[in-house]
């Protein structure tokens, strides 16, 4: 499998490091012992396209969300996590 | 009081010593340990790149990459080195850190790495088949040109990379406890095609 960094153009897979499921949200501090037990345990596991969390461990060192089907390693996109997170961030006044 | 004197050493002075291996008659791969640079680690603070690059520009007339590749020349270059990073590398006597640290030291976290990095260059008419033996990138002209520069693999060893001109010569950063590691790699992969190794300079 080849991954298109979006900072360093494409690579194998042996430079990156799978960091897990990338829709899952960290909770609100004062959130229940179920949500968090959920937050922390409880995943999906699709037959198909999934949102995952890469590191760049051997090149740029940068968190990205890729968008892949796990039958077919067929990848969709590719985003800096950091924008993701940004664009999820409530606009503030 | 008692006084210490260190004395500074290169991790490549047991296993990288100047004459010819492999190959007789060949010089495929030319490998050269660079001496005397001062390497510095620039990390834009958090909303200040574009103050950065404007700085960068204002004092040395260099654009600051924002893409994989390397502006400067020997005397004072810039390099991409991951998002929001950069290295400065410099050759000569004056204080590259002092010299970054009065003009960007607002705009940025600076890190001297002059002691953590070794470099190496590579020239020599098969330095890419060698390279290519270690490094799963595309080196060939179309994909791979002088200024390009890339964080990889080299032998399983992380590295950066950057080409210089189209002979092609590179050269190849590693951290300096790995530098042994990337030549115990490098001598057996040129091999074949013969290897001058030059005294470091
Ligand atoms: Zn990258």
């Amino acid at each position: 499998m080849r991954i298109i960094c979006p900072l360093c153009g494409e690579r194998g897979a042996e430079e990156f490091v799978y960091h897990g499921d990338a829709t899952v949200r960290r909770p609100h501090p004062d959130s229940s012992a179920e949500t968090w037990n959920a937050y922390v345990h409880l995943r999906d596991n699709p037959a198909g396209r999934h949102s995952e969390l890469w590191y760049h461990a051997a090149g740029c060192h940068a968190w990205l969300v890729v968008e892949r089907d796990v039958r077919t390693h067929e990848i969709f996109a590719v985003t800096l996590a950091q924008d993701v997170a940004l664009a999820r961030r409530p606009v503030t006044a | 009081m008692v006084e210490i004197g260190l004395l500074s050493r290169s991790p490549l002075a047991a296993v990288l010593q100047p004459g010819h291996y492999g190959q007789p008659g060949q010089d495929g791969l030319v490998v050269q340990e660079r001496t005397g640079l001062h390497i510095v680690n620039l990390a834009a603070r958090r909303g200040q790149g574009g103050a950065l690059a404007v700085a960068v520009q204002r004092s040395w007339g260099l654009e600051l990459p924002t893409t994989p590749r390397r502006a400067g020349d020997g005397r004072l270059a810039f390099l991409w080195s991951g998002g929001a990073q950069w290295l400065a590398i410099a050759e000569g006597t004056g204080d590259l850190e002092l010299s970054l640290k009065d003009r960007l030291g607002s705009l940025a976290s600076l890190t001297d790495q002059s002691d953590g990095r070794s470099v190496l260059r590579l020239s020599g008419s098969r330095t890419r088949e060698t390279l290519a033996k270690g490094l799963a990138i595309d080196l060939h002209p179309r994909a791979f040109t002088p200024g390009d520069t890339a964080l990889t693999l080299a032998g399983h060893i992380g590295v950066q990379i950057w080409q210089l001109d189209d002979t092609p010569s590179y050269e190849i950063a590693v951290a300096r406890g790995y530098a042994g590691s990337l030549i115990g790699w490098l001598l057996p992969a040129g091999e074949e095609f013969g290897i001058t190794v030059l005294p470091p300079g």
